[in-house]
């Protein structure tokens, strides 16, 4: 009853961040200098073709007036037809979203799975050569940006060793029919596990790139949660209780250390969207951050808002389930505002 | 003392290795607390006291800096030839403790009746949620929570400092073991709350006939607890002896320091009250109130 209520008053706070984010794009496409109608048009156009064009797309009303249309079609789920693509953007969006938060999902899926328990290594040998071997890893793959990795992983990994494809979402001989845009999804629905292996080969590198620096993040953030966690009175007392090291590390240092390292993971899982735009371009990787700086150079104005608006809402998604996960594991949260 | 000894400490030092040497902060104590007793060990901090109860515990040979020789004997077991498991299989069963602040030293995480569960499977590994619980509640009545569902139903942060107190002290004696230790219980709480704690604490270890090493460094508030004290300064142990002569008669200058050190309820602000007034039978009054006490503070 109250989570149910807590989410639906989150929702309707995102809402009020969406339309506040949408005006602000919105208004930022327009005001940056360059006609929209004359780069789509090429220099070639005539300036009577040009004028119809902005005519069409109601480049010479008043910018309320232009907003107020624009809400009105989206309230319609159109987001008008892109520039540069010439389809509607929703197809684009459509197109493009999946492969992005296939990459960005499995990558924050990798954050978690090898940040986390890397930390808590590191925290539970303190000063010992496992934790100056992973603090030495944490701060190598934080100190470079994911593309960085990425070629590094790329040479390494595809061209010196060839264990992975270089680009590519699955091999080309495999025809998967397109179902939800989801790789592995479309091809277990189709029932070809070798369509699954192979996509999940092509995926695994560049997610690991992307997901490289965000792990070490999560492994530096947990092992200093955990170092302060173990100076905690409780920590003293489970050992006076004679617990297992292995399992006061696990259950009484771990835990509570998890609570402020997942919110810090939600907000890089976020920032993974953005950061995925070189990794996608290196691996040739049909995602909507490429396709997304794609439409800004083109001054693509449908485009640039709609794709600002869905990255913006997958933000806030993102930090929604963070926040009710962190209030499941801390019960100070759940009581506090469950009690109000 | 023809009474066993559960606990005998002989010649016990302990220094700390570091990239400029080693530093000896404890030269050389012996202690003993027969079965049943009540110890105390006074001193102020940095004192060594709560190391010396860490190295009973046996959590303190874990430091890796840390060099710990001599004969500590537990139960007729010798504890520095232990390895590391048989230690741990000791704690929370023979040995347990009790910490100076009830709040933080109570996980924040898991709720009351989680806990004492955990514990309770030290001593049984099988027992049940259904099992555990009843124990806890029984213990929890014993010091004075009559609500015991509510709060092992709550976490620590739910609960009053004094409420939590006593949680601890059920959850340490749950498994009634040989000896508990006790740093500074109580100390975080405000003296009424810590005062009661302590007489619940003394009741139970009276029935249970548990043996109790208790630190501190407030003369007063050991006073009214321990059989015997031992006072400690900079790592020696400078002063030995049943509680009523080290109160009557101490020797070392640093006991007299400590005797003085006692907040008095008489001078200051506080209204003088007459020596012989019906005031003095209350337990809370009568320690800071009594006549070596009044001639120390007048002979400073």
């Amino acid at each position: 009853m109250t989570i149910f209520r807590r989410l639906l008053l989150r929702l309707g706070t995102s809402l009020i961040v969406l339309i506040g984010v949408s005006m602000l794009i919105f208004s930022i496409a327009r005001v940056i200098p360059g006609d929209p109608a004359r780069i789509a048009l090429g220099p070639r156009a005539t300036i009577e073709q040009v004028e119809q064009m902005r005519e069409a797309l109601h480049l010479n009303e008043p910018l309320v007036v232009q907003y107020g249309l624009f809400m009105r079609d989206l309230a319609k789920g159109d987001l008008g037809i892109s520039l540069y693509s010439k389809r509607p953007v929703m197809t684009d969006l459509a197109e493009y979203l999946p492969a992005t938060l296939e990459l960005v999902l499995l990558a924050g899926l990798m954050m978690v799975v090898f940040g986390l328990p890397l930390g808590a290594l590191s925290a539970r040998y303190r000063g010992r050569w496992p934790d100056h071997l992973i603090r030495v890893f944490s701060l190598l793959t934080v100190s470079a940006p994911a593309f960085v990795w990425a070629v590094a992983l790329v040479l390494v990994f595809a061209y010196f060793l060839p264990l992975f494809p270089i680009t590519g979402r699955i091999a080309d001989t495999l025809d998967i029919p397109r179902l939800t845009g989801f790789m592995l999804i479309d091809t277990l629905a189709a029932g070809r596990l070798d369509g699954f292996v192979s996509a999940l080969h092509h995926l695994i590198l560049p997610a690991f790139a992307l997901a490289l620096s965000g792990i070490g993040q999560a492994s530096r953030l947990t092992r200093g949660n955990m170092i302060v966690t173990y100076e905690q009175p409780s920590i003293e007392m489970a050992q006076a209780y004679g617990f297992s090291e292995a399992r006061i590390a696990r259950r009484y240092a771990f835990k509570p250390s998890l609570i402020p390292s997942l919110t810090i993971i939600g907000l890089d899982f976020a920032a993974l969207l953005g950061n995925a735009f070189l990794v996608e371009i290196i691996f040739a990787w049909p995602g909507l951050s490429r396709y997304g700086v794609g439409v800004i150079l083109q001054k693509d104005l449908n485009a640039i808002v709609g794709t600002v608006l869905i990255i913006s809402a997958t933000f806030l998604i993102a930090n929604i389930i963070v926040d009710f996960l962190v209030s499941v594991i801390n019960p100070r949260i759940r009581l506090s505002e469950g009690g109000k | 003392m023809s009474a066993p000894l559960t606990l005998e400490i002989q010649d016990l030092r302990l220094s700390f290795k570091s990239w400029s040497g080693t530093t000896e902060v404890l030269h050389g104590i012996d202690l003993s607390v027969a079965s049943g007793e009540r110890v105390a060990l006074v001193g102020e901090s940095g004192s060594g006291k709560s190391v010396t109860s860490r190295i009973v515990l046996g959590t303190m040979q874990d430091v890796r800096s840390a060099r710990v020789s001599g004969r500590i004997n537990f139960d007729g077991r010798d504890l520095s030839s232990m390895t590391v498991a048989e230690r741990r299989a000791l704690r929370g069963r023979d040995i347990s403790m009790i910490f100076q602040d009830p709040t933080s030293a109570l996980n924040p995480v898991f709720r009351i009746g989680a806990l004492f569960h955990e514990v309770l499977q030290r001593r049984d590994r099988r027992i049940t949620k259904a099992e555990a619980r009843r124990r806890a509640v029984k213990l929890l009545q014993e010091v004075s929570i009559e609500d015991a569902d509510r709060v092992l139903d709550s976490y620590s942060f739910q609960l009053s400092g004094g409420m939590n107190q006593r949680v601890m002290i059920a959850m340490a004696l749950i498994n009634e073991p040989r000896l508990l230790l006790a740093d500074e219980p109580g100390t975080a709480l405000d003296v009424t709350v810590q005062a009661q704690s302590l007489e619940l604490m003394r009741n139970m270890v009276d029935r249970l006939g548990t043996s109790v090493l208790f630190i501190s460094h407030n003369l007063g508030v050991v006073r009214e607890f321990a059989d015997r004290i031992y006072v400690i300064y900079r790592g020696n142990i400078v002063e030995r002896g049943p509680t009523a002569s080290i109160f009557d008669s101490p020797k070392h200058p640093y006991t007299k320091a400590l005797l003085s050190a006692i907040p008095r309820l008489t001078g200051g602000g506080v209204p003088e009250i007459e020596e012989h007034s019906p005031a003095f039978s209350d337990p809370l009054v009568t320690h800071n109130m009594t006549h070596d006490n009044m001639t120390h503070g007048s002979g400073r």
